[in-house]
């Protein structure tokens, strides 16, 4: 568009204002929790605050427990990503042909997505219950010993995950499914008149297809992944022993059992900056910007 | 290079059957094409033979290999798409590279050979782009490169010019020429249009609802047509056909008032039978003849000639090739013919010889 005409283009009075709003409250917001995370506003002692720099900041890093929550959501978000996005799309290419209960498959792995998470976690925790729940049942079966699942520190992080893994796996598959039937089947039988075997059709030609969505909903994934509170809060509280407290859940303990508001703001805006710093650098790799493959 | 045998081919999809009892022999080093309106079996043909589409039943040999339940990759072909059907994820010359890769060619071989096929296609300053920086027409090039680099058995092209606009269309048809005059390969080509296969072909197979209307060479199916299938499907524009009612012991036509004679067929035919006359448009402005008579509708004027709509007395719409007049709506001209020229075909749209 031409600058003259930019200028005179009339909907800009309906734009505008609304990017005005968002920018104000999403600033404003973002600047008032700086400006209390820099002072030692607590709900102990409300009304006495004053202002301490950088000293929740400090905190953080001298804080071991809240290193170990930050370690703890690496090594969730990572492992959740990868199984997620690696099993969604051994289903979805193991689903790319044409079967009877194709509609009723698909139906059914809408039902892990738009279950609440309450339900999800609570559905679990009867499974992984070491007495009674179906997990330990089936384990002997196979003539196993019990296992533990979210009573034993080594384990109940990884027990989360599979509620995880559960519930969000059918949503890369469905993302993923949509992206595959939406690309051209031309190419793959291009390739394997030119001499591919199925493994190399899907290797080379495939999943060079399916990156930009495999990437997006990698993207999704990380995010949600790294905010997860839900499943924690109710299959583990963060226990046993603190085991399974990620970041997220920690900064809500700080803010709403020890009432230590500015600490618990400091924690999120670490939290937001780590997210972004990642991601950003997360998706410069997925999508470089020469060539913008 | 090898000769390809398309033997009693039949496959359907449910009730619907798409390829009735097809046979093709394709000698070794000819341009065959598969010409047939939309939806005729003509693409199911090719992919069949590309190995990824089954058929029911009947056999498919290329050179002395029957490879009727073989996979695409072990059939040796070499196929060309509609739709270019480019890796999108990879440049030009790993396009091309490909064929070359999965036959684990070492990489100085195929580097060389891909350079070769870009010279010959005149690619080489596209290489390192991505297929969806290409034009049309350049895309097309890269798919027949991508054909081309591995020297296969065969060569498939499934409608390969539709997507492009009328100049390049014309263009990359003589392209397509060139390339098999001077590899001289087995070339088997799918198209719905008629010019491309009477340019290209050595042997028009013209396929109709899974059956096979007519095989032969360009001139033999304008020229003698088995039936009025194709009598009206080659050519622009097409033939004229007129309503004709047999008199004098078979000897004469009338159409409106007109008389004609066709004594010269050998095949008798009863009085008062209805039959068809085809004549093409050219064969409609001769000096002397049958007369008819034709109120024009629209004249077309194409520079070197003009083709002139209208009707006969009788009401049928014909079309008309004119050298010499343009002669302007209203105004009413008298049509000549020989009846040699002319063909017959009986109720059933079949050929009268």
């Amino acid at each position: 568009m031409r600058p003259a005409a930019a200028a005179s283009d009339p909907t800009k009075h309906f734009f505008q204002p609304i990017i005005v709003c968002l920018t104000v409250a999403s600033v404003a917001l973002t600047l008032f929790v700086i400006w209390i995370s820099l002072h030692d506003l607590s709900l102990m002692r409300a009304g006495r605050e004053k202002f301490v720099g950088l000293d929740n900041y400090i905190r953080f890093l001298g804080d071991p427990r809240a290193m170990a929550a930050l370690w703890r959501t690496v090594l969730f978000t990572v492992l959740a990503t990868v199984i997620e996005i690696a099993l969604g799309l051994a289903v979805v290419l193991f689903l790319d042909r044409d079967f009877a209960m194709k509609r009723l498959v698909r139906t059914l792995l809408l039902v892990p997505i738009i279950m609440t998470p309450v339900v999800v976690g609570l559905t679990w925790r009867f499974l992984f219950d070491p007495a009674t729940g179906m997990a330990n049942y089936l384990l002997s079966l196979g003539g196993i010993d019990q296992v533990d699942w979210l009573g034993s520190p080594r384990i109940a992080l990884f027990s989360v995950l599979v509620a995880d893994i559960w519930q969000w796996t059918p949503f890369v598959i469905l993302l993923v499914m949509a992206a595959l039937e939406s690309a051209p089947t031309d190419p793959l039988n291009a390739a394997r008149v030119d001499g591919a075997r199925e493994w190399q059709v899907t290797w080379y030609v495939l999943l060079p297809m399916l990156r930009r969505a495999l990437a997006i909903v990698a993207l999704i994934r990380a995010i949600d992944s790294i905010k997860a509170f839900d499943l924690f809060y109710i299959m583990t509280r963060g226990g046993p022993a603190l085991s399974t407290e990620t970041l997220n859940y920690y900064g809500y303990i700080v803010a709403f059992t020890n009432f230590d508001i500015s600490y618990a703001l400091a924690i999120a805006i670490i939290l937001t900056v780590f997210t972004n710093v990642a991601l950003l650098t997360m998706y410069s790799v997925l999508f470089p910007k020469t060539g913008d493959r | 290079m090898a000769k390809l045998s398309i033997r009693s081919v039949s496959k359907s999809y449910g009730a619907v059957s798409v390829l009735d009892d097809v046979s093709v022999e394709v000698e070794e080093g000819s341009f065959v094409v598969l010409l047939g309106p939309s939806g005729c079996g003509k693409s199911t043909l090719l992919h069949a033979v590309a190995g990824l589409n089954p058929i029911d039943s009947g056999s498919i040999v290329i050179g002395d290999r029957n490879v009727t339940n073989l996979p695409a990759r072990e059939r040796d072909v070499a196929m060309v798409f509609q739709s270019y059907a480019l890796y999108p994820t990879m440049t030009v010359a790993q396009n091309i590279a490909f064929p070359l890769k999965m036959r684990g060619l070492d990489r100085r071989t195929s580097d060389e050979k891909v350079a070769g096929v870009a010279r010959l296609l005149q690619i080489e300053p596209l290489m390192s782009r991505l297929p969806r920086e290409l034009s049309g027409g350049q895309r097309q090039r890269v798919a027949i490169g991508r054909a081309l680099v591995r020297d296969p058995r065969l060569f498939l092209f499934d409608e390969p010019l539709s997507n492009l606009d009328a100049a390049l269309r014309t263009e990359l048809r003589a392209e397509i020429k060139r390339l098999h005059q001077s590899i001289r390969r087995t070339m088997v080509y799918v198209t719905h249009d008629q010019t491309e296969a009477l340019t290209l072909a050595d042997k028009i197979v013209v396929l109709k609802a899974g059956r096979i209307e007519q095989t032969g060479t360009p001139l033999s199916l304008y020229d003698d047509p088995d039936n009025a299938f194709v009598a009206g499907f080659i050519g622009t524009p097409r033939m004229n056909f007129l309503k004709a009612v047999v008199v004098d012991d078979g000897k004469t036509l009338t159409v409106g008032e007109a008389r004609v004679d066709i004594s010269h067929l050998k095949t008798g035919l009863e009085s008062g039978k209805t039959v068809t006359l085809g004549i093409r448009p050219e064969h409609l402005d001769e000096k002397q003849g049958v007369a008819l008579s034709l109120a024009v509708d629209v004249t077309e004027r194409l520079g070197s000639t003009s083709y002139v709509h209208g009707a006969l007395p009788s009401g049928e719409t014909v079309v008309v090739e004119r050298r010499e007049d343009q002669p302007r709506f209203g105004e009413s001209i008298t049509l000549r013919f020989q009846p040699k020229r002319a063909r017959v075909f009986d109720e059933e749209g079949r050929r009268i010889r």
